[in-house]
């Protein structure tokens, strides 16, 4: 592949190219649901929908490249004072990115279930006035995946930027533009080969799983600016010495240490849990912290669906008890 | 070797009868205020009011008497460095060791009969209080000594602190410091000077003996336009051995004889060149190079500075003692392994073998006088005083692996021993015999020996001294870390040997120090109450970290069931489209 794998990035870019596949499809679908007669519109709404999504990629390409060398080239800076503090905050900031696009994610039913309303609604107005006056109606077609593609990408390449820049691997190199193709083309079977429950599922497992690589990092933020501070006490050689703040210490083992390179499994649940074999009382916190705000915050955001979807079923039924009357 | 020392002894006094005597000297330990560098003013700890303290002058049969007054506010207690005290465990020294500390304001007297000859020194042996001045040489003249020479000069070297030895013991010794980084001295002293002289007749001899006094700095020795022959090492007279110069560590001791040159053309410079591999840093104003000058004029230019920092390679088992003493088979033989760690108390410690040092409640002599048949087992003195039991007359040997990366230069009470192995690396028993043996029908011999780092060496003597003998890293700094053992050397004679001075348990009462029983002072095997030590940190989990675990992975599945738990309705719902739109398919 050319750069170091990580597999927060690895499932970052599965996620959004999936979603923007999805997105596509669902737009071809319903042009050819909808338009049933009008061949030659049914291939210029097609060729719209496609060259939406090519201008989005190629502009989010370009923002979301020229942001990350920007970000890179920042880190790198920043890096040669080479403090533990810098680790940390990079770690906090890509913490905080996934868990809002985990989450976020977690909605996508929902925006789903909303860009099929919309896509209807246009769909049937383009249907009932046949003649295509209306511009935006015209490119609606076009602008749409554009659009989603577009940020769909750029969400990607800021995660991906946010969350490569915590790894310790200078050397990441941006992801080629063929492997976006190769995901896009993952993205794009798993969405026609899959079952929409087996999508719906795999989002949701993907959710799982980058949470708690969020959690990890959280607790890898919060590490490090334990480390610096005691670095800082303890005059500079602390690292070396495999030295940690005894006070508030939760453990501190032999083994285990995700910084040897011959412990390759622990350096892998580092990367997925968060592990280190040395923990303290503020890592330990940190942790459950995390988790009790992710969870108030879905309980939160369910509340907040349920009522949303409450007022919107009130206002369908009032709608389709309107509509009644009018037909009777 | 007991009898044959004791007979050389005799015979020496018989010979010199006329000449034998009681040499006594008065010390008040006080405290002075000095600036021996010139660089600082600070307090120290002299004799009589005086810094340097006075060198002592004895010979050979004379019996050394040394009436110590402690005029200052801590405990005290002196350790002549070298000195066999044959049957004298009890003058030895080492506080909690061989005796209680002689409480401020109280009396102490040694009492040395002086069975031995050559370059000794006299020192602080409780808390770190040499490192505060409370250390000078001990010369021993031979009645007859081996070597000719016209005139001798003592270059007594040492490393000198600016602050006070508590206070950078606290730093060394706290949580703060896990590197177990060693405060490093501010200069380096001659004498207790910076600008020491020796006045060099052309033509005659000269007798140099060099004696490191320092806490913790080696030095190179070397003499600009001068060759040197070692004829003494540690008070064991060699056969010459001609160099160009030679490291002595904290505690060594050498002579070396110099010939004067044959014109007072010029002057010399004499140089003592702290090592910097001993130092955690070395900041740029701290002089490694510390000089003396030989003078043959006062008008006399200096000779070129002959400074270096390439030194010729020096092994001091090479030394040819001249008094032969052939090795024998060990009837024990101790693996010791030195290493420094952060323990469970989380301060960087030293251990040989795991154990660090700590002092027993009951100075260890008295343990071995006061526990009747139980004094030869070993658990009647703790655990952390580490003990190693030997019977009368056995040949003991040592095998000191340093599994540090520093240099450590062990010093063993009560003896000298025979440098019999060196070799690099880690030795295991359970690997095999030792492979290091040197096969030497006369080995070298000394008191305090270097032990690289990652390197180890073989020591043997025998145990002819019936007596409790401390057995240390000469670092001071290492020494109040627990870089320590304790011989306890035929404990089943000592009580016929050995008689505690009534005044010596005056002071442990006074200070509210046990003096009998076991290490926790009580009586039998009971050890409650004994001075534990820190030990090696688990490296495992404790309840504290299972506790913690559990509260991670139970967040954690927790915050997953409420993904799952939001996502569920979604999931219901699609369910429910694809069963509809099948059945919508199916029904087309």
């Amino acid at each position: 592949m050319g750069s170091l794998f990580s597999l927060p990035v690895f499932f970052i870019i599965l996620r959004e190219t999936t979603e923007a596949a999805i997105i596509v499809s669902v737009l071809l679908a319903f042009v050819k649901q909808v338009i049933v007669d009008d061949a030659a519109l049914l291939r210029r709404l097609k060729w719209h929908i496609w060259i939406g999504v090519l201008i989005g990629l190629v502009i989010s390409l370009i923002i979301g490249g020229t942001f990350i060398g920007l970000w890179k080239s920042l880190a790198k800076n920043v890096f040669q004072s080479s403090e533990e503090i810098w680790e940390g905050t990079f770690a906090l900031i890509a913490c905080i990115m996934i868990t809002v696009m985990s989450l976020a994610m977690l909605k996508s039913q929902e925006l789903q279930e909303k860009w099929r309303g919309k896509l209807g609604e246009a769909m049937q107005n383009a249907n009932e006035k046949r003649s295509v006056r209306n511009l935006s109606a015209k490119y609606a077609l076009l602008i749409l995946p554009m659009i989603t593609v577009l940020r769909e990408g750029l969400e990607a390449m800021i995660f991906v930027g946010g969350v490569s820049i915590s790894c310790r691997f200078l050397s990441f190199n941006l992801v080629q533009a063929d492997e976006w193709f190769f995901f896009a083309l993952i993205g794009f079977v798993i969405y026609r080969g899959g079952s929409r429950l087996a999508l719906h599922r795999f989002f949701i497992a993907s959710t799982c799983l980058l949470l708690l690589i969020a959690a990890g990092l959280f607790a890898k933020a919060i590490n490090a600016y334990e480390m610096d501070k005691w670095g800082k006490i303890v005059g500079g050689d602390a690292d070396d010495a495999g030295s940690y703040d005894p006070r508030g210490n939760v453990w501190a083992l032999n083994y285990g240490d995700p910084n040897q390179p011959e412990n390759g499994g622990w350096a892998f649940f580092n990367s997925i849990l968060g592990w280190m074999h040395v923990a303290s009382v503020g890592t330990i916190t940190g942790y459950c912290v995390y988790w009790l705000v992710v969870i108030l915050t879905i309980v939160f955001m369910k509340i907040k669906g349920n009522r949303a979807r409450a007022a919107a079923s009130q206002h369908t039924y009032a709608n389709e008890k309107a509509v009644e009357k009018t037909e009777i | 070797m007991l009898a044959s020392i004791k007979s050389l002894a005799l015979l020496a006094l018989a010979a010199t009868a006329a000449q034998a005597a009681v040499v006594t000297y008065d010390w008040n330990i006080t405290y002075v205020n000095a600036n021996p560098d010139g660089l600082h003013e600070r307090r120290v700890i002299g004799v009589n009011g005086q810094f340097p303290i006075p060198t002592i002058n004895v010979t050979l049969g004379d019996t050394l008497v040394i009436n110590v007054i402690n005029q200052i506010d801590q405990p005290t207690s002196l350790h002549s460095h070298g000195l066999f005290q044959t049957g004298n465990a009890q003058f030895d020294g080492p506080s909690m060791v061989t005796q209680c500390p002689i409480p401020p304001g109280a009396n102490f007297t040694y009492t040395i009969p002086i069975e031995q000859h050559g370059t000794y020194w006299i020192h602080g042996h409780n808390r770190g209080q040499y490192v505060d001045g409370l250390r000078g040489p001990l010369i021993i003249h031979n009645t007859n000594e081996t070597y000719k020479y016209d005139e001798e000069y003592t270059f007594a070297l040492a490393d000198w602190y600016h602050t006070e030895h508590e206070i950078m013991l606290e730093q060394y010794l706290s949580i703060f410091n896990p590197s177990g980084a060693e405060p490093v001295p501010e200069s380096g002293l001659i004498n207790q000077r910076t600008d020491t002289k020796f006045n060099f007749v052309p033509g005659k001899t000269y007798r140099l003996r060099i004696i490191n006094m320092s806490a913790l700095a080696m030095f190179h020795f070397y003499i600009d336009g001068h060759d040197m022959e070692i004829i003494e090492v540690d008070g064991i007279d060699v056969e010459r051995k001609p160099v160009t110069s030679f490291y002595v560590t904290a505690a060594q001791r050498y002579s070396v004889l110099v010939k004067a040159r044959a014109d007072a053309s010029q002057n010399f410079l004499v140089h003592a060149d702290m090592d910097p591999a001993m130092f955690d840093v070395v900041p740029p104003e701290l002089q490694l190079k510390v000089q003396g000058t030989i003078v043959y004029s006062e008008s006399a230019p200096l000779a070129p500075n002959g400074v270096t920092d390439e030194y010729e390679p020096f092994n001091d088992a090479l030394l040819v003692p001249v008094v032969p003493e052939a090795t024998q088979k060990p009837d024990q033989i101790f693996p010791l392994t030195a290493a420094f760690s952060v323990l469970n108390d989380y301060s960087n410690k030293a251990t040989f073998n795991d154990i660090t040092y700590v002092m027993p409640k009951v100075p260890t002599l008295y343990t071995a006088l006061t526990t009747g048949n139980l004094s030869s087992n070993p658990e009647v003195y703790g655990k952390y005083a580490h003990p190693m039991v030997v019977k009368h007359n056995e040949w003991v040997e040592i095998i000191i692996n340093n599994d540090d990366p520093g240099n450590h230069p062990f010093h063993l009470h009560g003896h000298v021993f025979q440098i019999v192995g060196r070799s690099t690396g880690k030795y295991d028993p359970a690997s095999g015999p030792y492979p290091g043996y040197i096969d030497s029908p006369n080995p070298s011999r000394r008191d305090t020996v270097l032990v690289p780092s990652e390197e180890n060496v073989a020591i043997r003597f025998k145990a002819n001294n019936p007596g409790v003998w401390l057995f240390h890293c000469h670092i001071e700094w290492h020494l109040q870390a627990g870089l320590a053992t304790t011989l306890i050397e035929a404990p089943e004679v000592m009580p016929s040997v050995l008689k505690i001075d009534p005044t010596h348990i005056e002071h442990c009462k006074a200070l509210g120090i046990p003096y009998r029983g076991n290490a926790a002072g009580n009586e039998g095997l009971n050890l409650d109450g004994a001075n534990i030590g820190p030990d090696p940190l688990p490296g495992t989990f404790t309840a504290k970290g299972i506790v913690a675990l559990v509260f991670t992975i139970i967040s954690a599945l927790l915050g997953l069931a409420t993904v799952i738990w939001y996502a569920r309705e979604d999931d219901a719902h699609i369910s429910a489209q694809v069963a509809q739109a099948k059945n919508t398919e199916e029904e087309h």
